[in-house]
């Protein structure tokens, strides 16, 4: 089948310079919000599934494998665990076995306690936090220190997404007041890409004096990978052994990367959500699109019983009807992921768990990509088709 | 039949290029039946040049459609060229006119997104060719109608006559059997008119073209071979209209 030339589908998009901004931005603010939807989804899922730490294994209490908040088990537990578990990592004769609080607290800025208070989350740690979680790094200050006179704390990267203020109301040297009792921040950490750069850390003994508690919420270990020819490190299936071994510790294994996964499947619904509201917007677009690919079909009948006349057959028209309904939207498209890349990539967002980082990757951007073309296909097709009906010589007299 | 006395069918002996046998064409409506065309016989020699002409509503652009190719008889046999294009599916129909139909419309139908020269081009691109050879085509055919220096012009910077020429030339750009016009000089003032009956003769004359054109002007009428009147979707007696021609028609200029 001989085609229509691609310059006459690009030329009829000059037919009316008003048309052709509406279809453009019309499938710019459509594409866009799938970015922003599909940013959602991804940073949100990748915080949570970045947070575990490969060789991660958290100990909770038994009934409490929901959500660590809930958990308590005895203080003592960490040394047993370092005492009795093979293949726990070592470096310089220090364990990596991080007995950790967490608690979910209202949190203000400054100590003026006017603020509306935020709940964040909180992590009493010890040093061995650092061991731990590797990705976590200090990028100004220092390690917070218990008992030395004031209370101390450090934040994440994300604090002041989290908290509702300027990062600069959360530098070094500012206060947070935490339940009603006021903190300084002496130290910043970075955690790229997880839901821990969200949170407040604070010494383990001042977390448990602050929540009256002398029981901790987890144990945090990072096992050395089994190695066959040594027979040296521990997969995730030994440290479940152990537990069904000392079932006085009411113990519960779980690795860190499916502790995080769980919760992001408690995330669910909010993507579901998130994906249907990208999705009603853009059959709303789809609409606006119909309406002005019919308004600019229906213009030119005549000229389209012409064509045909003159021996173009009616899919070669559709064809080119298309091309030029797909150039304005794809346009449009281009034109969002750009603004997605520069600016909607790593806006931060609060969430109930913290807040994360909007992820516009590759995936998301084909997706965007892909939302254009289709928009101008779909919104082409049936217009194309309804102008295309009348008889060629009902068409020729149309005015 | 009604066309046995007309002198083209006597003139040639081998089978006219266009024959209409019981043409045929109606419209359902509710439960009117409206019949634009009633079993009408027509024989168009190849080499022709018919004026059709009628009160409106005759249904002389429903003939030409017909025979044009545009429009599908309801019953009859229409035999061009050898070929029963009725029974032609919608997209071979749309093969055949490619090949064999040129068509000139009252209101020019120039493509306004296109130049001259590339509404000229564009029936080219239905066949295959080398760009040269289109080009040169479009040349020709664009020099035939007196308008190749405004080759890259648009519809809109071009007067009425003068998109009639481009159309012209993009009816004849393909070298089709038959050119027809649905009141090609509909709307052009009388000097236009008469330049684009005078092309429209040369057509005929020079390149031999068979040409079929619905008009309401008696004078353009009167550049063609001949004159068929429609009334009510038939065509009137040869006898009638000798009379009537000599009594209002004047002589072409
Ligand atoms: N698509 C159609 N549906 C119904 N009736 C039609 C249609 N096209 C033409 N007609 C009718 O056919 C008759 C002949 O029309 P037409 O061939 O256009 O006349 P003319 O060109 O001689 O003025 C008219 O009565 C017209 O109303
Ligand atoms: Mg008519």
């Amino acid at each position: 089948m001989r085609l229509l030339p691609f310059d006459y589908a690009v030329r009829n998009l000059g037919r009316s310079p008003s048309r052709l901004f509406l279809s453009v931005a019309g499938a710019a603010m459509v594409v866009l919000l799938i970015l922003v939807a599909g940013g959602f989804v991804r940073g949100m899922s990748q915080a949570l599934r970045a947070t575990g730490g490969e060789h991660n294994v958290i100990l909770m209490g038994a009934g409490s494998e929901e959500s660590v908040e809930r958990s308590e088990i005895p203080a003592a537990t960490p040394g047993v665990l370092a005492a009795s578990v093979q293949g726990i990592r070592t470096r310089a004769g220090v364990a990596y076995v991080s007995p950790e609080v967490h608690v979910m607290l209202p949190v203000t800025v400054g100590t003026g306690g006017m603020a509306k208070p935020r709940q964040v989350m909180l992590r009493g740690v010890s040093p061995a936090a650092a061991l731990v979680h590797e990705s976590v790094s200090l990028t100004e200050g220092r390690w917070p220190v218990a008992g030395g006179g004031a209370d101390e704390v450090i934040v994440g990267r994300m604090a002041g997404t989290v908290l509702g203020v300027a990062e600069s109301d959360v530098q070094v040297g500012r206060a947070i007041t935490i339940d009603g009792r006021p903190w300084t921040i002496v130290g910043r950490f970075s955690a790229p890409g997880t839901v821990v750069e969200a949170e407040v850390w604070l010494p383990l003994a001042d977390a448990m004096t602050a929540t009256k508690r002398d029981t901790i919420s987890c144990v945090v270990v990072t096992l050395d990978p089994y190695n066959e020819a040594t027979g040296e490190g521990a997969e995730f299936a030994d440290v479940a052994a152990f537990t069904k071994t000392r079932p006085d510790l009411e113990l519960v294994p779980m690795t860190e990367r499916e502790y995080y996964g769980k919760l992001a499947s408690f995330f669910g619904p909010i993507k579901v959500v998130a994906w249907v509201t990208a999705g009603l917007i853009a059959v709303g677009g789809l609409f606006g699109g119909l309406n002005t690919m019919y308004a600019a079909f229906a213009s030119r009948i005549r000229e389209l019983g012409t064509l045909q006349a003159i021996g173009y057959r009616r899919l070669a028209i559709v064809w080119s009807m298309i091309q030029e309904s797909t150039l304005a939207t794809a346009a449009g498209g281009l034109i969002a992921c750009a603004v997605g890349v520069f600016l909607l990539d790593g806006v931060a967002v609060r969430f109930s768990m913290g807040a994360f980082g909007l992820k516009i990757d590759e995936a998301v951007i084909g997706l965007g990509l892909l939302t254009g073309l289709a928009l101008g296909v779909v919104g082409a097709l049936p217009p194309a088709i309804r102008c295309l009906k009348p008889t060629i010589p009902v068409a020729l007299k149309a005015v | 039949m009604t066309t046995n006395n007309t002198h083209s069918r006597t003139l040639s002996p081998a089978p006219a290029l266009i024959q209409c046998r019981r043409l045929t064409k109606t419209y359902k409506k509710g439960d009117n039946t409206i019949t634009p065309l009633q079993e009408l016989d027509l024989d168009v020699p190849a080499g022709d040049f018919l004026a059709l002409m009628g009160p409106s509503g005759s249904g002389k652009t429903t003939l030409l459609n017909l025979i044009a190719g545009i429009d599908r008889p309801s019953g009859g046999n229409l035999i061009i060229g050898g070929t029963d294009i009725a029974t032609l599916s919608r997209s071979k129909l749309a093969d055949w006119r490619s090949t064999h139909v040129g068509y000139v419309f009252q209101l020019y139908n120039l493509v306004p997104v296109l130049t001259a020269y590339e509404n000229v081009e564009l029936p080219l691109l239905l066949h295959s060719m080398s760009a040269r050879e289109r080009h040169q085509k479009v040349s020709t055919a664009l020099e035939l109608v007196g308008i190749a220096d405004r080759h890259d012009h648009y519809p809109r910077q071009l007067s009425g006559g003068q998109e009639q020429r481009v159309a012209i030339a993009r009816a004849i750009v393909t070298d089709p059997t038959i050119i027809v016009g649905d009141e090609p000089t509909g709307d052009l003032d009388q000097e236009s008119a008469q330049a684009i009956m005078n092309l429209m003769t040369r057509l005929c004359e020079d390149l031999g073209k068979t040409l079929i054109i619905v008009t309401h002007d008696a004078k353009s009428a009167a550049y063609a071979k001949r004159t068929l009147h429609l009334e009510k979707g038939r065509l009137v007696e040869a006898a009638d209209l000798a009379a009537r021609r000599e009594s209002t028609v004047p002589q072409p200029v």
